[in-house]
C-alpha cells in the first residue's frame, strides 16, 4: 500500500485535520482537505502549507519535497469531492452525533473498499462506527497533537470493524511515518487513559498540600526524568482542554480518578487556562501555544 | 558554605541503593564508611561500586582519576565502631522496618547524640523509625532514586519529630552533593511513589484486562507523552516484588484502593518473574549476568 500512490480525504480542517493533511500529503499521497466552512478549510490550507514551508526553512524537507506535498494538497467544501479517496480520515470536531452522521453521509461518497478512519481521543470507535451501513470498514486512528510531529497513532477497532480493515489501516499508517499501537475500543485508549488520572492525582496532591507546583513539577522531572512536570504540561495542554477530556472520560468510566479536580473547575472559571492565557499554574510573559 | 559537621558520612548497607549513595556522596569529594555485617557482602557492594564507576569511566561521564578517587574514599568494614565520627549516617538496609530500626539503634550508639541519622526508606513511615531511636528530632528520611548516581532527585523526608534545622541541613548536604532536593512530610509513598504507584497499579490492572499488549502500552506513552521509560519496562527494572511491597504498604497505612495491588502483581511474585533480576517480567525475558 505504501508503494502505491493513494487519495486520501481529511474531514475537517482544524488543527488535528490540517495537521494529518499535511502528514499524507507529505507521504506522497494526493491529498484533499475538507471543511463545510469555506473560512476554516482555508485556514486549515494555509496551515498545513505554512507548516511545510517551515519545514523546508529548518531543512526537514528539501524544497522540493516541500513543493511536491503542497502540490498534494486540496481543498473542498464539497463532501461529493472526497468520492476517489482510498483513506478517508474524519478528524471533526469531538461530538458523537456529529461525527455519525458524517459517516452515515459518507456511506453514498465512496468507494466500496475505502477505509474510513476515525480520529477521536475520547469517544468510542463503536458508537461513531454506528452511524455507518459499513461499521467494518471504519477502524480508530488516535494521533497525538501536532499530528505532523508526534509519531504515535493508536489504533482501536470498534466491534464490527473487519480485521482486513485493520491491517490495512496500520500498514497505511507505518507507511506514512508513524508507529501505531493497537489497543481495545475503551475510553482514553492509552495515552488518555493514563495520562488523566495521572494528571489529576498531581492536582490533588497540590491541594492536599503534599507539595508546590515547582516541587511537584521538580520532583516528576528529576525522579521520573519526564520531559515536563504535570503541571509544565496542564498548561501547555490547556486548563479548558484538560476538563473537557476529564469530564468525558468520567462520564463513560463513572470513575471518581478521571473527575476534575476542583482547581480545575476554578482555574478555568477565572480564565487561568495555562500558556494560551498567559497564566495558568505558572505565568507566561508570551502566549505561545503548543507546537508553535 | 558546605557543613563541615556532615563531612564524614556513614553509609549503612553496601547493596544497590548503599553502593549507589556511596559513590554520590564520595564523587563529592567527602570520606565514606560502609557498614555491612558480613565481608563477603562487603566485597560485594565494593565490586558493584567499581562497575558502576567504570561504566562512568566507559560512557565517559567520570574520568579515570575521579573513578579511583572516588573508590580511595569509601572504606568498608564490618565493625560498627568504624563509624565513630561519622557526622551523618544514611542507612540503606532491607525495606523492614524492625532491620532499619535495630541497625540505626546500634550505630546510633557508636556515633554519639549529635549525628544524623538518616533512612533511605521508599516504603516505611520514617515517624515509625524515628520513635525506635535515642533523640529522634535528628533522625529523617532520604530518599534516593535507583539508580543513585544518575537520578537527580532526593527526597527530605520530614518526621513528626525532626528538628526543622535538621531538615536544611539534609537540604544543604543534598545540594552540596550535587543532587535535587525537595523536602517532603512523612507520607506513604513521599511525594513521588506517592504519585507513581496508583499510575503503575492501573497500568498493570489494564494490562491485566488486555487493554493492549505491555509492548504496546509502554511505545504508546513513550511515544505520546516523551516518557523515557514505558511503565511496564520500569517496572521490570524497579522488581516486581519491590513495587508490589511498596504499594502494598502504602495501602495497609492508608486503605485507599488506588495503592491496592492488582493480583497480577502478587501472581507474578509468586511465579518468580520479578523482573531484570530474576530474568523474566512484563516485557518479556532478560540476561540475568553473573549477579543473579
Amino acid at each position: 500500500m505504501t508503494a502505491r500512490e493513494l487519495t486520501v480525504a481529511v474531514l475537517g480542517a482544524g488543527t488535528m485535520g490540517a495537521g494529518i493533511a499535511v502528514v499524507a500529503a507529505r507521504a506522497g499521497h494526493r491529498t484533499i482537505l475538507r471543511d463545510v466552512s469555506e473560512d476554516a478549510l482555508q485556514r486549515g490550507l494555509e496551515n498545513a502549507t505554512a507548516f511545510l514551508d517551515k519545514s523546508a526553512s529548518l531543512g526537514k524537507l528539501s524544497d522540493e519535497e516541500a513543493r511536491a506535498a503542497r502540490e498534494n494538497l486540496h481543498g473542498s467544501t464539497d463532501l461529493a469531492d472526497v468520492a476517489p479517496a482510498d483513506v478517508v480520515v474524519e478528524a471533526v470536531f469531538e461530538d458523537l452525533a456529529l461525527k455519525q452522521r458524517l459517516l452515515g453521509e459518507l456511506d453514498d461518497v465512496v468507494s466500496e473498499d475505502v477505509l474510513v478512519h476515525t480520529n477521536t481521543s475520547t469517544l468510542s470507535v463503536t458508537a461513531i462506527a454506528a452511524g455507518s451501513q459499513r461499521p467494518d470498514r471504519v477502524v480508530g486512528t488516535h494521533y497525538c497533537n501536532p499530528a505532523q510531529l508526534m509519531k504515535l497513532v493508536e489504533v482501536a477497532e470498534g466491534r464490527h470493524t473487519a480485521p482486513k480493515a485493520t491491517a490495512r489501516s496500520r500498514e497505511f499508517l507505518e507507511g506514512v511515518g508513524k508507529t501505531t499501537v493497537l489497543t481495545k475500543d475503551r475510553p482514553g485508549f492509552i495515552v488518555n487513559r493514563f495520562l488523566i488520572p495521572w494528571e489529576n492525582n498531581c492536582i490533588r496532591a497540590l491541594e492536599a498540600g503534599h507539595g508546590t507546583v515547582e516541587s511537584i513539577d521538580r520532583a516528576v522531572v528529576g525522579a521520573l526524568r519526564h520531559p515536563m512536570g504535570p503541571f509544565k504540561l496542564l498548561d501547555v495542554v490547556g486548563l479548558d482542554v484538560h476538563q473537557a477530556v476529564s469530564m468525558r472520560l468520567y462520564e463513560q468510566l463513572h470513575d471518581p480518578r478521571f473527575a476534575p479536580p476542583p482547581l480545575v473547575d476554578q482555574m478555568v472559571a477565572a480564565g487561568d487556562l495555562g500558556r494560551k492565557t498567559g497564566r495558568g499554574f505558572y505565568t507566561y510573559d508570551s502566549r505561545r501555544s503548543f507546537g508553535a | 558554605m558546605p557543613d563541615r559537621d556532615l563531612d564524614r558520612v556513614a553509609v549503612v548497607g553496601f547493596g544497590t541503593m548503599g553502593s549507589g549513595i556511596a559513590q554520590v556522596v564520595a564523587a563529592s569529594g567527602r570520606d565514606v564508611v560502609v557498614l555491612e555485617p558480613e565481608a563477603e557482602r562487603l566485597d560485594r557492594g565494593r565490586r558493584s561500586l567499581a562497575r558502576m564507576l567504570d561504566g562512568g569511566v566507559a560512557r565517559g561521564k567520570v574520568t579515570e582519576q575521579e573513578r579511583d578517587a572516588t573508590l580511595a574514599r569509601v572504606t568498608g568494614s564490618t565493625d560498627v565502631s568504624a563509624l565513630s565520627g561519622a557526622g551523618l549516617v544514611i542507612e540503606a538496609v532491607t525495606e523492614q522496618r524492625d532491620v532499619k530500626a535495630d541497625v540505626l539503634a546500634t550505630v546510633a550508639d557508636v556515633v554519639g547524640e549529635e549525628a544524623i541519622l538518616a533512612t533511605n526508606t521508599s516504603a516505611l513511615s520514617v515517624t515509625d523509625i524515628a520513635a525506635h531511636l535515642p533523640r529522634p528530632e535528628r533522625v529523617a528520611g532520604l530518599h534516593f532514586f535507583n539508580p543513585a548516581p544518575v537520578m537527580r532527585l532526593v527526597e527530605v523526608v520530614r518526621a513528626l519529630q525532626t528538628d526543622q534545622d535538621v531538615i536544611a541541613r539534609l537540604v544543604g548536604f543534598v545540594e552540596d552533593v550535587g543532587k535535587d532536593p525537595v523536602e517532603v512530610k512523612d507520607r506513604p509513598g513521599f511525594l513521588v511513589n506517592r504519585l507513581l504507584m496508583p499510575y503503575l497499579n492501573d497500568v498493570v490492572a489494564e494490562y491485566d484486562d488486555g487493554l493492549a499488549s505491555a509492548e504496546g502500552i509502554d511505545t504508546a506513552l513513550q511515544l505520546g507523552l516523551g516518557y523515557r521509560l514505558g511503565p511496564l519496562a520500569m517496572l521490570d527494572l524497579i522488581g516486581i516484588d519491590v513495587h508490589r511491597h511498596a504499594t502494598q504498604s502504602a495501602y495497609d497505612a492508608t486503605l485507599d484502593p488506588q495503592f491496592a495491588p492488582p493480583p497480577l502483581l502478587g501472581q507474578m511474585v509468586a511465579a518468580g518473574y520479578l523482573g531484570h533480576k530474576s530474568g523474566r517480567g512484563f516485557r518479556g525475558e532478560y540476561d540475568t549476568g553473573e549477579d543473579a
